[in-house]
């Protein structure tokens, strides 16, 4: 999943910072791995956006994967 | 505990899918009769001759003389019409076809042997050991290969000197025609390793050179090395028996000249009984196929001859069950699959899908003339995987959440009947019924309350089962105390369970406990309870669906089913009930684990009725399943009706809905029954479209976790928004982050979207 890039969700503002998200390496993990993707976050507070294509496609994949190792 | 080797073995032994089909067993050269009819039956004349001469050493000769001890093995014998014409069908295909195949010749190896005779086992050994590359050398005194073949009227002339061309085509050395003394190869350091005498030739000098009568299962004489058949002291053989001999002798003589032992493994050489088994129940009688010319058949009548062929082979389990047809497996193959993935130390463990997708509900074992326990297998697997820490976490939690919900505070009570201070009952519903028809859940207690004496206390909880099927042992075993106790707290009143899987769960597990189902308790009231089906317009016939937990519940099946003769309702029966019934696909998790396959199987367990408009079940699970794939009711909708509505046109109602159900009932109990103050819960309201909804509920996400998340955007102003109003939100809940895209409208949210995913953000950490 590194080098993956979720960035074209468009048009989210953090609420909070009213400041327009901004792509950025974010580390993720699970079960022992850690991978990093390229997502939306806020660069007032570091929200980071996990949009429904990524959290339904790739990162259920990659899951499900780690869970079986 | 992890299975071992020996273990998997007897397991395996248990499913016979494997064994040979009968009349494959019975050929003493075991020829593929089961393939090789299939190939005829679909014309298939060339693929049919070679499995003829993969199975047979001179298929030409074997056909022609055998006498088709296969034949009186064949399942479609006697009531179904009369056993395949086998031989005739070979003769056929022989007649139509060229050779086909050719068994490669192995690399020259050590060993010389001497074949002393020229009949047919002469030939047959001399074949299987010649082309496995050992240098083998036939002597017979007669002039040519054949013995009493040549006796034949016509003799097989052109297939024997095709025969000899094939045997010197491997290497053999063959010496015919010249006087041969036995005594040349007897004396002592022989210029060969091993010896085949056949007796058809040497019929009066063997018994002579004194090595004793050949042993049945080696034809080993008494002197090393020397092994002998083809024919009895007293009787001639038939050819297919000097056929066997011949390749007997084959399999000693490789033996002896590799020093393995003569006698391992050896029970399935020549005809057998397969242990095999087929179901005939289902099967029309069909009579043969009578040729025109009675001695061959047309290409069309030894088709039409082939196609009665029962294609034999067990798969009675597999037939039923939608779990092992989806993974294409039977449990013989299934328990080697588990069987390896527990000694997986690392990579990937394909198998682990599989195993949390049977619904461990055992028709399998009920159907298997065996018994094959294929359920207790996989949850031994389970609680494996759990013990060691294979399981994966996606495949059980949701349950395992909404079993923690069961058993928390929020629903759980256990109290005596109000104004009571003992319990001679205890009405235990189910968390699954308190869930799906909680206003029934309570009519039956007021009713039960009404009728019977001595004091019917009530127990919402949840009995454990998902803890069970998920192969949670210890968080199983944990939950079974607090039962145990909280019942022992009311007394030890006897239990009225209205699920089968709690019933089935206590009486296994806490013995000490007395438990009857409802049904029985239902149908043993001196009364009727309430006439069913007040309005006119409904049916008053029904399928009958048992549910899986009720297979070795005879009695309950029974009372529900005198309960509805009482009321005056018609039930229609199927195949698949009672003791085979199947699994609504909620059983074992399936429906957690296997979100599709669960879908199917509700679908085929509802199917098995055809589609009659009524379905009638008395378990929730399957209410809810079922009622996805069209209208079913549950028996106490039907006693207990809430309006005049038909119950069974209610729809699922979903996870959400019945995990709220269990918690509002609870209070509604307290507050109606137990007169109890309960403070009136605000719930933020959620505007979901049916769409919507049905996508949550496939993705597992329950409206209580979407108040959640919205409850901690909106109080720490943590969302995102866009230039359309609407809101984003993220929040990790247990071990999964749930994300809903949402908006307010009017006193509530409008909820536009959600998903989720179990990856952990650095935000999230800890
Ligand atoms: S029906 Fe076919 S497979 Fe079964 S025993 Fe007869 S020939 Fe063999
Ligand atoms: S789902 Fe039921 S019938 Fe199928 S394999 Fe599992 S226990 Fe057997
Ligand atoms: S019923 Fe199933 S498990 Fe039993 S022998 Fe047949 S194929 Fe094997
Ligand atoms: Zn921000």
């Amino acid at each position: 999943m590194s080098g993956f890039s979720f960035i074209a969700e468009k048009g989210w503002r953090c609420a909070a910072c009213d400041l327009a998200l901004e792509p950025r390496p974010v580390q993720i993990n699970y079960l022992h791995s850690v991978f990093t993707v390229e997502l939306l976050t806020c660069p007032g507070c570091g929200f980071a956006l996990v949009p429904e294509e990524l959290a339904t496609g790739k990162m259920l994949e990659v899951e499900q994967l780690l869970e079986d190792k | 505990m992890p299975m071992n080797q020996e273990q998997l073995r007897e397991l395996e032994a248990l499913c016979v899918q494997e064994e040979a089909p009968f009349c494959v067993a019975a050929c003493p050269l075991h020829l593929d009769v089961r393939g090789f009819m299939k190939c005829c039956a679909a014309g298939k004349w060339h693929e049919a001759r070679k499995i003829l001469d993969r199975g047979l050493p001179f298929p030409e000769i074997i056909s022609r003389f055998c006498d088709a001890p296969c034949r009186p093995a064949c399942k479609r014998g006697g009531p179904l019409g009369g056993a395949l014409n086998i031989g005739l069908l070979e003769r056929f295909c022989l007649s139509q076809t060229k050779s086909a195949w050719k068994a490669p010749k192995l690399p020259a190896r050590k060993g010389k042997i001497a074949i002393l005779g020229g009949g047919l086992s002469a030939m047959v050994a001399a074949v299987e050991l010649s082309r496995k590359g050992f240098s083998t050398c036939l002597f017979t005194a007669r002039p040519s290969l054949g013995g009493r073949l040549l006796d034949a009227e016509p003799p097989p002339l052109a297939a024997l000197e095709q025969a000899a061309a094939t045997l010197v085509g491997y290497g053999l050395e063959i010496v015919a025609g010249q006087p041969l003394e036995l005594a040349v190869f007897t004396e002592e350091s022989p210029a060969f390793d091993a010896f085949y005498l056949d007796l058809e030739e040497f019929a009066e000098a063997a018994p002579t050179c004194g090595f004793g009568e050949p042993v049945a299962l080696t034809l080993a004489l008494s002197r090393p090395g020397w092994f002998a058949g083809g024919q009895a002291k007293d009787r001639r053989f038939p050819v297919i028996q000097q056929a066997e001999d011949g390749r007997r002798a084959a399999v000693s003589i490789e033996r002896v000249l590799q020093n393995a032992s003569l006698t391992a493994e050896r029970a399935k050489e020549g005809g057998y009984r397969s242990r095999l088994y087929t179901d005939i129940s289902h099967i029309q009688p069909s009579g043969p196929i009578i040729p025109a010319n009675p001695d061959r058949y047309t290409a069309e009548e030894a088709q039409a001859e082939a196609q009665r062929c029962l294609q034999c082979q067990c798969l009675e389990c597999v037939k039923e069950c939608v779990f092992l047809r989806q993974f294409k497996e039977y449990p013989k193959t299934m328990a080697r699959k588990i069987f390896n993935t527990e000694t997986i130390v690392q990579g990937t463990r394909s198998a682990n899908k599989m195993i949390n997708s049977c619904s461990l509900c055992g028709q399998c074992a009920t159907i298997c003339p065996n018994r094959f326990p294929l359920a207790e297998t996989c949850l031994a697997m389970r609680q494996e995987m759990v013990r060691n820490g294979h399981m994966p976490p996606s495949a059980h939690e949701f349950a395992l959440d909404d079993m923690a919900f069961s058993h928390s505070d929020a629903c759980r009570l256990a109290r005596h009947q109000p104004g009571k201070t003992t319990s001679r009952f205890l009405f235990y519903p189910g968390c699954q019924l308190a869930g799906s028809s909680p206003w029934q859940t309570q009519a039956v207690y007021q009713f039960l309350g009404e009728k019977l004496t001595g004091g019917v206390g009530l127990m919402l909880d949840c009995c454990g089962a998902p803890a069970r099927w998920a192969g949670q042992a210890e968080l199983f075993q944990q939950s079974l105390k607090r039962l145990a106790a909280e019942i022992r707290a009311l007394g030890a009143p006897e239990l009225i369970c209205a699920c089968a899987t709690c019933g089935k769960l206590f009486r296994e597990f806490l013995p000490e406990t007395k438990v009857t189902s409802l049904w029985q308790t239902l149908d043993e009231l001196p009364e009727t309870p309430l006439p069913p089906l007040q309005s006119s317009g409904l049916s008053r016939t029904f399928a009958l669906h048992d549910p899986c937990a009720a297979r070795h519940q005879p009695e309950m099946r029974g009372a529900v089913r005198s309960l509805c003769a009482k009321l005056g309702l018609t039930l229609e029966e199927h195949d698949c009930s009672g003791e085979r019934a199947d699994c609504c696909g909620y059983g074992g998790l399936m429906s957690c684990a296997n979100p599709p396959l669960a879908e199917q199987a509700a679908a085929v367990k509802r199917r098995r009725q055809g589609d009659k408009s009524t379905h009638i079940v008395y378990c929730a699970m399957c209410r809810d399943s079922l009622a996805a794939h069209g209208p079913t009711g549950h028996l106490l909708e039907y006693l207990f009706p809430q309006n005049t509505d038909d119950p069974a046109a209610r729809p699922n109602p979903g996870y959400s809905a019945r995990h709220e159900n269990r918690a509002r009932l609870k209070t509604r109990l307290l507050r109606e029954l137990w007169r109890e103050d309960r403070p009136e819960e605000t719930t933020m309201v959620l505007f979901v479209s049916e769409e919507i909804r049905a996508q949550l509920e496939a993705r597992h996400i329950l409206e209580e976790d979407v108040r959640r998340v919205l409850a901690d955007a909106e109080g720490k102003n943590r969302y995102l928004k866009n230039e359309a109003g609407h809101r984003l939100a993220g929040l990790r809940l247990r071990r999964v982050t749930y994300w809903v895209e949402y908006q307010p409208e009017g006193q509530g949210f409008r909820i536009h979207n959600a998903y989720s995913h179990r990856m952990i953000l650095p935000e999230e950490q800890q």
